[in-house]
């Protein structure tokens, strides 16, 4: 079942990427959507049945489509490209291939009438492929291909309206900010190929293997994996592109900069837990940059008036939140975190495309002093924007607030709860889950088979842990790390309150007041047609419902992930105390948002006049803290100055100089000593004639004596 | 099957021959000839390619040197020098010559109606060319690959000096010049293999022998430790013979510094030649390197190590900051080969198969993603007559087609996965990174300069607000080429029936329409230059295709490189292994108080070995 299942998920939108690239411009053209359409929702389907048939399969599977590459030797490489299906992979799956045919759908109608229409669903239809197999890879290099290969659909789709200037220099930027982190990502693969001779995550994920392996070289392997995370999921001091990427058309803002290909980095560090298990101080690190990031980003969030940036700094926020998640150390941050990775995706995506709605109708206009008041012109999607911001900004009950919490609780119990952060828990961790799971799922864990036959992998990871807890633990310059956890908890709430308020913001500040529209929109300003409502519909259902049913009060998301990460399902009472945070939070949030954005007795005077009494900062905030600034003048500037200085010296220095030089010496050395003597003076030539068979006489003469 | 070499060695001559004396009246039939000699070699090349058998073994052990062909040549008999006329591939060269053969056919298309001054005399020179390119990768006999060594740059002189640009006889002089040079301490270095062999194996009334395989085997032999005093003699004289072949093959490369010869001989070059030099002919250094410096003084690469990957870092970094100061395109892609050969020789200096293989993938990787990019920027310049950058923009809209392609190749070349040029960056770096971290470190930087000088070229010539370049003459109006009006003005109806028949890799014709561009929107800009036509899609079309087949699934490719490269890294390893055993007996000796000789020599040489001497 699964092993004829898996290869059809990514084969569809392969497909359907190769049909709208031959029959596109031709022959499909205005229809080049159906393939897309049809592809990535065959595919969708084909996913949930896998979810079905890996919840009721014992074994991850992993199927070999073909070797790619095989050299032999000292270094030894075998990477072949592969389908590791197993519950983690599944799950991003569904949720991926779910979003990507709703948008989809939507861009049907979003795209209607764009000269690029077949290229778009061409693109599109390469990207979900690559993220499938992104997800569905075996072993670390197959991963960093496709992880490289959604860069490049993400680079082509900013760059869509190539002839924007902006979009072609968003393209570029995101490209190479991702290339930034892929360096570490790719020195990352290198390390633990080196330390464990493979790069199958069987191999290098294996608890026993780490536990021998030196802990040093796993630390720096991943903090270079970090960096990959990093680049991709848009964390500081990578996390620049990702704004200025909504320069793409906003269903691929929704699909790849919201939902999808931006969590690849919270992927792949869950992917890698056992390594991140054995090294807390990189775990530390992970949540520290989560955090900073999450609270940076909400800041910028709060004066932005481009819609679609301040959901993109959103993103940057909530991505930070999923970090700190897997940051905190235990396995009910990484639940957190991957539960967050999925419920955000849903409700982001409503909210990117119910802003790709207002664009729509406002004539391409995203700035949100020149609109407001829309929810009279576009009830629909009034109503599912009011549903995704509701989540975002977690409201309880809503999907985003059940994940949210999860990895509140966990940064809360990293900071406040003895013996969560240090070291033996994982052990307990591990101990707990196989209690748990050896009623339902005896034999499982994600090594194959044979790996079950020597020792179960819980007792396998215990073993580990317990080890690793022998070891003596590196700290960051002797911090303690719960004062630091302390520290992220206070921070983490501090940035659902502004994630709250400027979410309202935004919504009071586009669908309240007066109606506004702009010019552009003439005189058609509408509600967006049904292939754009209906996927709104759909994702605000899963906005609205995710998170209850398959989060916290089901335990269904971590008991089957549980299959792939033992322990992650290991029941945790309700944090009641963060529960009344987060509901305080909320409140308190949404209720400022109305009363400077939302009371239509609020004039808007009002409100800039507040903000200028907080100058500075506020300017800050609205010019993104000058990370872009600071950067062109740290890196690219100086960079660029150093090349032209290279220009120059390799043409003076190098060419001219030595080069010149050189070729000149022997013209210098013997040319020119010789040169005088050819004068041309007839008389000098049998002078010279002359003396030089004296000479030669004497020289004669000489040796015969 | 076992002549395959020498007739793709005497092919190109009789060609070039031929197409001298049938078309000097006529330059249709010239280019004609040209054509369907290179055609012809490349079928043969893909034949040689299928007939190489990488399982074939004799006796037990494998036998990568096949197609083996041998004639005495000059002296012979007595114990004067054997000089032989003997051609034969292994892994290595097999892949050289097929890439020397695809690329011909896109130089021909390239020129076909660029060239109008002298055809007969154009064509002729680049069918020599490509014989002396075929003798260099296939020769076995040291004297045969000199004369061919520098035979390929006879032809090229004259390509650049003729047909080239504005400054083209300076560029061609100075190509000459710098490449000859250095070359001429090559011969030095291998004439001197050829002599201290005989004195080592001192075995009177032997001929003199030139044979590269027959010269490996018996160096190896006779340098092991257990011949002391040849042992010793080589480990003296060792980096001084590396030092000879490091003069010609590094600039052929070109290494930092020895550089400066390729931007200003690229810019000058007629496309053809670009795409030859930069995809064929700057492979001859790093095969130099691969199948005479490294088995033959396996001791003093090591040694020299260090000096080379810091060289090829430099290379790399420096090479894609020059790219990134450029403002013309041909020079930008001239410093970004700079660039990527400096991953090739890293790779190669890994001294394990990975590396080593990767390498070789890097070496096939760059003809094939520079040949391309150079006959892309070459139809570009046929259109406009500037390689200034700042002259286009958003060309896309007019050339969606070679948008396409021009966009496909700069990922190749940026290593995008899928693509050729990650197979081969991958394994060279993973190669280099098991033998030291730290260049491999370096070397990575590479991948993000690489990123930004490509994709600013992108971003500034075919993205962006359409500029056009304006035209004093348009192409097809050029004088002596009475057929290409009709070609272009099929080109000139934007976006009507390109790509006839030019189904390739999957693609159906339909696919060149279609990929990183809007739909026609009527012509844009200058209506008399059209987007490529089905000559140009021909010539860029196949190597494309090796592309995505390299990317995809470079196991075939793999399979005929790494048997060739086992017995090298055997070689290298060994090496190390036998100069940690001596230097351990020289300890011994010293510190017994006897006078260890030679020793502050091989502690120098023995840098290089402590870093692999980790694990």
């Amino acid at each position: 079942m699964i092993r004829t299942l898996a290869p059809l998920i990514p084969l569809f939108p392969l497909l359907a990427c190769l049909i709208t690239l031959v029959l596109g411009p031709k022959v499909l053209k205005g229809l080049s959507h159906l393939p897309a359409i049809i592809g990535i929702g065959a595919s969708c389907v084909c996913s949930w049945i896998l979810v079905f048939a890996v919840a009721a399969s014992p074994h991850p599977e992993t199927l070999e489509i073909y070797k790619w590459m095989l050299v032999g030797g000292d270094a030894s490489v075998d990477i072949s490209i592969s389908l590791g299906v197993d519950s983690l992979s599944v799950t991003m799956l569904a949720m991926l291939t779910f979003i990507a045919t709703l948008v989809a759908i939507y861009a049907s109608g979003y795209m209607h009438g764009d000269p690029g229409y077949f290229r778009f669903f061409t693109e599109v239809s390469l990207f979900v492929f690559s993220m499938i197999m992104l997800v569905l890879s075996a072993n670390l290099i197959q991963l960093f291909m496709f992880w490289e290969a959604v860069g490049l659909c993400s680079y082509l789709l900013i760059g869509f309206w190539y002839e924007k200037p902006e979009a072609a220099a968003a393209g570029k930027k995101a490209f190479l900010v991702n290339r930034i982190g892929d360096f570490g990502f790719a020195l990352g693969v290198f390390l633990l190929w080196d330390t464990f001779g493979s790069v199958n995550f069987e191999t290098i994920l294996d608890p026993v293997k780490i536990a021998n392996a030196d802990p040093a070289q796993i630390a720096l392997a991943c903090l270079c994996l970090i960096t990959g995370a990093m680049g991709k999921s848009a964390q500081f001091p990578l996390h620049v592109w990702l704004p200025d990427a909504m320069e793409g058309p906003t269903p691929v803002s929704a699909l790849i900069h919201a939902a999808t290909m931006v969590t690849a980095g919270v992927y792949m560090l869950t992917r890698c837990t056992p390594l991140y298990m054995v090294v807390p101080d990189i775990q530390l690190f992970v949540a520290v940059m989560g955090g900073f990031t999450a609270i940076l980003a909400a800041l910028i969030a709060l004066t932005q008036n481009d819609l679609k940036r301040v959901l993109a700094y959103s993103t940057v926020s909530q991505l930070g939140f999923m970090f700190l998640g897997l940051g905190t150390g235990s396995m009910l941050g990484i639940a957190g975190g991957m539960f967050h990775l999925v419920t955000h995706a849903f409700f982001k995506a409503l909210l990117f495309l119910g802003a790709g709605s207002v664009m729509h109708a406002m004539g391409g206009v995203i700035d949100m002093t020149r609109f407001s008041g829309l929810r009279r012109v576009m009830p629909q999607t009034y109503a599912t924007f009011l549903v995704g911001s509701l989540a975002l900004a977690g409201m309880p009950l809503l999907s985003g607030f059940w994940s949210k919490d999860t990895i509140l609780s966990a940064a809360y119990s990293a900071a406040y709860e003895d013996g969560h952060h240090a070291e033996p828990a994982h052990a307990a961790d591990g101990h707990g889950a196989g209690e748990h799971g050896t009623g339902e799922h005896g034999a499982e864990g994600h090594g194959s088979g044979d790996h079950a036959a020597s020792a179960h992998p819980v007792e396998r990871l215990s073993l580990a842990s317990a080890k690793v807890a022998e070891r003596e633990p590196i700290r960051f310059a002797g911090l303690d790390p719960k004062v630091v956890y302390k520290g992220l908890f206070w921070m983490a709430a501090l940035t659902a309150l502004l994630t709250a308020f400027y979410t309202f913001r935004a919504f009071f500040m586009t669908f309240h007041g007066e109606t506004k529209i702009p010019d552009e929109a003439g005189h058609h300003a509408h509600e967006s047609p049904a292939s754009m409502t209906i996927p709104l519909w759909i994702l605000s259902i899963g906005a609205i419902g995710i998170g209850a049913a398959l989060g916290h009060p089901t335990g269904l998301f971590d008991g089957f992930l549980d299959r792939t990460l033992p322990g992650l399902s290991e029941h945790h009472a309700t944090n009641w105390f963060v529960v009344g945070l987060s509901g305080v939070v909320f409140t308190l949030g949404v209720g400022v948002a109305y009363l400077m954005y939302g009371r239509p007795s609020t004039a808007p005077a009002t409100v800039a006049k507040l903000f200028d009494s907080l100058g500075g900062l506020t300017r800050a905030s609205y010019n993104k803290f000058y990370i872009d600034e600071v950067y062109n003048a740290l890196f690219v500037t100086p960079l660029w100055v150093i090349a032209q200085l290279s220009r120059f010296l390799d043409w003076m220095l190098i060419d001219t100089i030595l080069v010149g030089g050189i070729s000149k010496l022997p013209a210098f050395l013997l040319g020119k000593p010789a040169r005088p003597m050819q004068n041309g003076l007839v008389q000098f030539y049998g002078l010279a004639m002359t003396l030089a068979m004296g000479v030669l006489l004497v020289a004669l003469v000489w040796q015969q004596r | 099957m076992t002549q395959v070499l020498l007739i793709l060695v005497l092919l190109p001559l009789a060609g070039a021959g031929l197409t001298w004396f049938l078309g000097r009246t006529n330059p249709e039939r010239a280019r004609a000839l040209t054509l369907v000699n290179t055609l012809l070699s490349l079928a043969l090349c893909v034949q040689m390619v299928l007939a190489y058998d990488p399982g074939l073994k004799s006796g037990s052990e494998p036998q990568v040197l096949q197609m083996v062909v041998s004639y005495p040549w000059l002296g012979g008999g007595g114990d004067g020098p054997d000089i032989r006329f003997s051609l034969g591939v292994d892994g290595i060269s097999l892949w050289m010559i097929a890439l020397t053969g695809l690329l011909m056919v896109t130089s021909v298309l390239v020129s076909w109606t660029a060239v109008t001054e002298n055809p007969a005399a154009y064509y002729s020179l680049m069918l020599l060319l490509q014989a002396g390119l075929v003798g260099v990768f296939a020769a076995q006999d040291i004297i045969l690959f000199y004369l061919f060594f520098e035979f390929t740059l006879i032809p090229l002189f004259f390509m650049i000096g003729i047909w080239g640009g504005h400054d083209r006889r300076w560029a061609a002089r100075k190509f000459f010049i710098y490449t000859f040079a250095g070359s001429v301490l090559t011969f030095l270095g291998l004439l001197f293999i050829v002599l201290s062999h005989q004195t080592m194996s001192a075995q009177p009334g032997q001929p003199l022998t030139f044979n590269i395989p027959k010269l490996v085997a018996d160096i190896t032999q006779l340098t092991a430790p257990a011949n002391r005093a040849n042992y010793e003699y080589w480990e003296q004289v060792g980096p001084w013979i590396f030092l000879a072949l490091f003069a010609g093959f590094a600039i052929k490369v070109p290494l930092f510094p020895f550089h400066t010869w390729l931007p200003l001989a690229h810019v000058e070059a007629p496309t053809a030649g670009s795409v030859l030099l930069a995809g064929v002919l700057l492979k001859i250094g790093s095969y130099g390197f691969l199948r005479f410096a490294l088995p033959m003084v396996p001791e003093a690469c090591w040694t020299m190590l260090p000096w080379v990957a810091w060289l090829s870092l430099i290379g790399i970094i420096y090479g894609a900051l020059l790219a990134l100061a450029q403002d013309d395109i041909k020079k930008l892609v001239a410093y970004s080969s700079v660039s990527h050969m400096g991953f090739c020789m890293l790779g190669l200096f890994a001294f394990n198969t990975t590396g080593m293989a990767g390498g070789v993938l890097q070496m096939i990787n760059h003809g094939l993603s520079t040949g391309a990019l150079f006959a892309i920027v070459g139809l570009l310049y046929e259109r406009y007559h500037t390689r200034d950058i700042e002259a286009y923009g958003g060309m896309t809209r007019k050339f969606p087609v070679m948008a396409f392609f021009f966009v496909t190749v700069i990922f190749s070349s940026i290593g995008l996965p899928g693509l050729n040029g990650f197979t081969g960056e991958l394994l060279a770096l993973m190669g280099m990174f098991k033998a030291d971290r730290l260049y491999a470190m370096f070397a990575l930087t590479g991948i993000i300069l690489g990123a930004w000088y490509s994709l600013w070229l992108v971003q500034r010539t075919f993205f962006g607000k359409f500029r056009e370049p304006i035209v004093e003459h348009a192409y097809h109006a050029a004088p002596g080429a009475p057929t290409t009006a009709a070609a272009h003005s099929h080109g000139g109806e934007h976006g009507a029936g390109h790509g006839h028949g030019a189904s390739h890799g999957g693609h159906d014709d339909h696919g060149h329409g279609g990929h990183g561009h809007a739909a026609p929107r009527g012509p844009v800009g200058d209506p008399s230059i059209g987007d490529l036509n089905v000559r140009e899609l021909f010539a860029v079309v196949p190597l494309v295709a090796c592309m995505f087949w390299i990317g995809l699934a470079p196991q075939y490719v793999l399979d005929r490189i790494t048997p060739s490269l086992a017995p090298i890294e055997k070689r290298m390893q060994d090496t190390r292994q036998a100069a940690l055993e001596m230097r351990a007996k020289r300890v011994e000796v010293a510190a017994n108080g006897a006078e260890a000789a030679g020793q502050a020599g091989s502690d120098v040489a023995l840098v290089g070995w402590k870093q692999s001497q980790k694990d």
